[in-house]
């Protein structure tokens, strides 16, 4: 994806499973929203295409596509009934069909008494409550949300991820940028991080962790810890140690041999980095040299 | 489906078009002020003639005195005159109130003014002096004349109807140039009326952070179709609307208005000229609209567009100021650049198709450069509404876009 003569986004590729969701990771500026732009058509892409069921995507093709883009807006000076039914409208619904769903969803979302109002009167939040409608309304087989909590408070928030789930139950495939860690590893089954237009990761998110230094022992001891294959000390301070794992050998078997070797093991405690610690691990150093 | 969602736009444009309550204000004042011109006339024309039907009622008595000699003492005093030779005296008469009227004919009426003196009657009564004055000297000299035929004659009353042939067959005359000038005034008309909604249509999506979600549900030529063709339909409507109490004036109140009776069965309609007029007003059309919208889309706000916009109308309306020129010269180089250049194209065109001096090659080659220029500007458009409409904060490059074009056919993303 070209813009002039710079690339902004190459050799990317990657597949998203029906029925899961799947979290498209990036610091601001890595390309995410281009990247959904270009696979949408929005942007002509110098290569590429989105394929859905193997099909090429086009928007009038009849996919069952909802996507809420990160540029929020409806039309301001309609009523929020007609935007809604026109927008059932033009994704295959009937006007009388479009219409009583999006009654019974302002009804779910606290908005039923604004259904007459003009959207300029309603709040940005409720804005966005409205817009979310517009994207689920044709039952959407696959779900594309451009940073879909941006905006909620943390109620209306718990409120939106509960409808992200439900579609996902009822089958839809979810594909999510977002910046917020706890709903990617709350929603997602896959991830992709994207670094200057490149995937920098690309997996299930235990296999990212791995990726990203994989799983990390913490303990207390006595002693000497030895030198191994299995892993790295990356921290030792007085009788405290962290050792990252460079292979996937099971934890016990790390213990065992510590213990062989004459470490008094006083806790022994194994976790994963966080996305949140992968995601700055990923981005700080390329924020900081920005910032230079 | 694109067919379907080319019916929702159309229904969704037109609908929140017409049920907006400032369109109807702004649609509705134009006829309410014809509605209102109109009653204060019939007002007028019903007072005025109750005013000359009282002054015809009215025992006006006068003195006169004439050096002309064309007065006919006869005449003058069954319309209640009577002869004098001391004006000073009359007019006294006048100035006391004894006497309505003292006029003075001088020795040549077509040189010299007739004196009137009068007693005051009002703007509208003080009328009747003049009227009387004249209407004696013109009676008195049909009087002389003797034969009405001659009177009327002399007066200048005589019609002509002219037959011209063209090539043998019989011309058409004016009433040939009128229907093919319909064109002109509908193509003004529509542009004048719908050229800022046809700039805003595609500018509202932009201001309104609208375009990503339209654009991922309907092909932005569809948009664009159904936003024209929606936009003809409003400004359809609108004429009705402007033409309806025309029309209501013309059947019910003709009379009270004093509006001629149209004979429109003299109008020719000439087959060549209606179609090229409907070619040359439908290719002006889609070339201007295709414009208009693609300086919507590369434009930030309807401001920024307004200044690029206001070049079009000009070079849209420059050929009126040559329309003498277009109708008498219409070989001469301005009128040439005029019909050649594809904005002020249309209304030269049609000017010169409705007066009969666009032959026929220069018609199709007109017709075939607005119509090729309408559909590069229309796809030009489209490309610019694609990427221009989510630049919502800055003016598109222009380079940019053209810069974007697919270099492969790439593998699956």
């Amino acid at each position: 994806m070209d813009f002039a003569s710079t690339t902004v986004i190459e050799d990317l590729s990657f597949d998203v499973r029906r029925g899961e969701t799947f979290g498209f990771l990036g610091s601001n500026g890595s390309g995410k929203t281009t990247t959904l732009r270009a696979l949408l058509g929005i942007y002509l892409p110098s290569a590429g295409v989105l394929h859905i069921d193997g099909r090429p995507f086009t928007p009038e093709a009849g996919s069952r596509l909802g996507y809420l883009p990160e540029e929020r807006g409806l039309y301001k000076k309609e009523s929020v009934i007609a935007v809604m039914a026109y927008f059932g409208a033009l994704k295959g619904l009937s006007k009388k069909t479009a219409t009583a769903w999006s009654m019974d969803y302002l009804e779910r979302v606290g908005l039923a008494d604004k259904a007459k109002t003009r959207v300029d009167k309603l709040s940005g939040g409720q804005q966005q409550k409205v817009q979310l409608g517009v994207t689920i309304m044709n039952d959407p087989e696959l779900l594309i949300l451009d940073e879909p909590t941006k905006g909620f408070d943390p109620v209306n928030r718990r409120l939106l991820m509960d409808i992200i789930e439900e579609q996902k139950r009822n089958g839809a495939t979810v594909l999510m940028v977002t910046h917020q860690m706890e709903e990617v590893e709350r929603l997602c089954d896959r991830v992709i991080l994207l670094k200057n237009g490149r995937a920098e990761a690309y997996g299930t998110i235990p296999e990212v962790q791995n990726q990203y230094g994989g799983t990390m022992i913490r303990m207390s001891y006595s002693g000497d810890i030895p030198a191994s294959a299995h892993y790295d000390i990356s921290t030792r301070d007085r009788n405290y140690a962290e050792l990252t794992l460079t292979d996937s050998t099971d934890e016990a078997l790390i213990l065992r041999d510590l213990v062989a070797a004459g470490v008094l093991v006083r806790s022994f405690a194994t976790s994963k980095l966080s996305l949140d610690e992968i995601f700055v691990s990923v981005y700080g150093e390329q924020n900081e040299m920005a910032a230079r | 489906m694109a067919r379907h969602n080319l019916r929702t736009v159309i229904g969704f444009e037109v609908g929140r078009t017409l049920s907006k309550r400032r369109f109807w204000i702004t649609t509705l004042l134009v006829p309410i002020g014809i509605a209102i011109v109109m009653t204060l006339m019939i007002i007028g024309n019903t007072s005025a003639a109750s005013t000359a039907d009282a002054q015809a009622d009215a025992a006006m008595t006068f003195t006169y005195s004439d050096a002309s000699g064309y007065v006919d003492p006869a005449v003058a005093s069954k319309m209640g005159g009577t002869a004098v030779t001391d004006d000073a005296a009359a007019i006294a008469a006048v100035k006391a109130g004894t006497e309505d009227a003292h006029f003075v004919y001088p020795a040549d009426p077509s040189a010299d003014a007739v004196q009137v003196s009068g007693v005051d009657k009002g703007l509208f009564g003080n009328g009747a002096y003049d009227a009387v004055a004249t209407q004696l000297l013109v009676l008195s000299a049909q009087n002389e004349i003797g034969d009405p035929a001659l009177a009327e004659l002399a007066r200048g009353n005589v019609s002509v109807d002219a037959t011209t042939y063209a090539d043998g067959e019989k011309a058409a005359g004016f009433m040939g140039v009128i229907p093919p000038l319909i064109y002109v005034v509908v193509f003004f008309l529509v542009f004048t009326l719908l050229s800022n909604q046809m700039l805003t249509s595609t500018l509202e999506e932009k201001e309104n952070r609208v375009t990503e979600m339209i654009l991922t549900t309907l092909n932005p030529t569809t948009l664009i179709t159904g936003k024209i063709i929606s936009l003809f339909i409003v400004g359809f409507t609108q004429v009705l609307v402007f033409l309806a109490p025309v029309a209501i004036a013309y059947a019910f109140f003709r009379d009270s208005l004093n509006i001629p009776e149209l004979d429109f069965s003299a109008l020719t309609f000439d087959p060549v000229q209606m179609i090229v007029g409907a070619l040359l007003a439908i290719g002006g059309f889609a070339l201007f609209t295709g414009t208009l919208v693609a300086i919507g889309a590369i434009m930030p706000t309807a401001k920024d567009a307004g200044s690029l916009s206001a070049v079009l109308i000009i070079l849209l309306i420059m050929p009126l100021y040559a329309v003498s020129s277009i109708v008498s010269s219409p070989h001469s180089f301005v009128v040439q650049v005029f019909t050649y250049f594809p904005y002020s194209a249309p209304l030269t065109a049609m000017l010169r198709n409705a007066f009969g001096t666009l032959n026929g090659w220069e018609a199709a080659v007109i017709i075939i450069e607005l119509f090729l220029l309408a559909a590069l500007v229309l796809q030009l458009a489209v490309r610019l509404f694609r990427y221009g409409s989510i630049q919502y904060t800055s003016r598109v490059s222009l380079k940019t876009v053209f810069a974007r074009t697919r270099s492969d056919v790439a593998p699956t993303v």
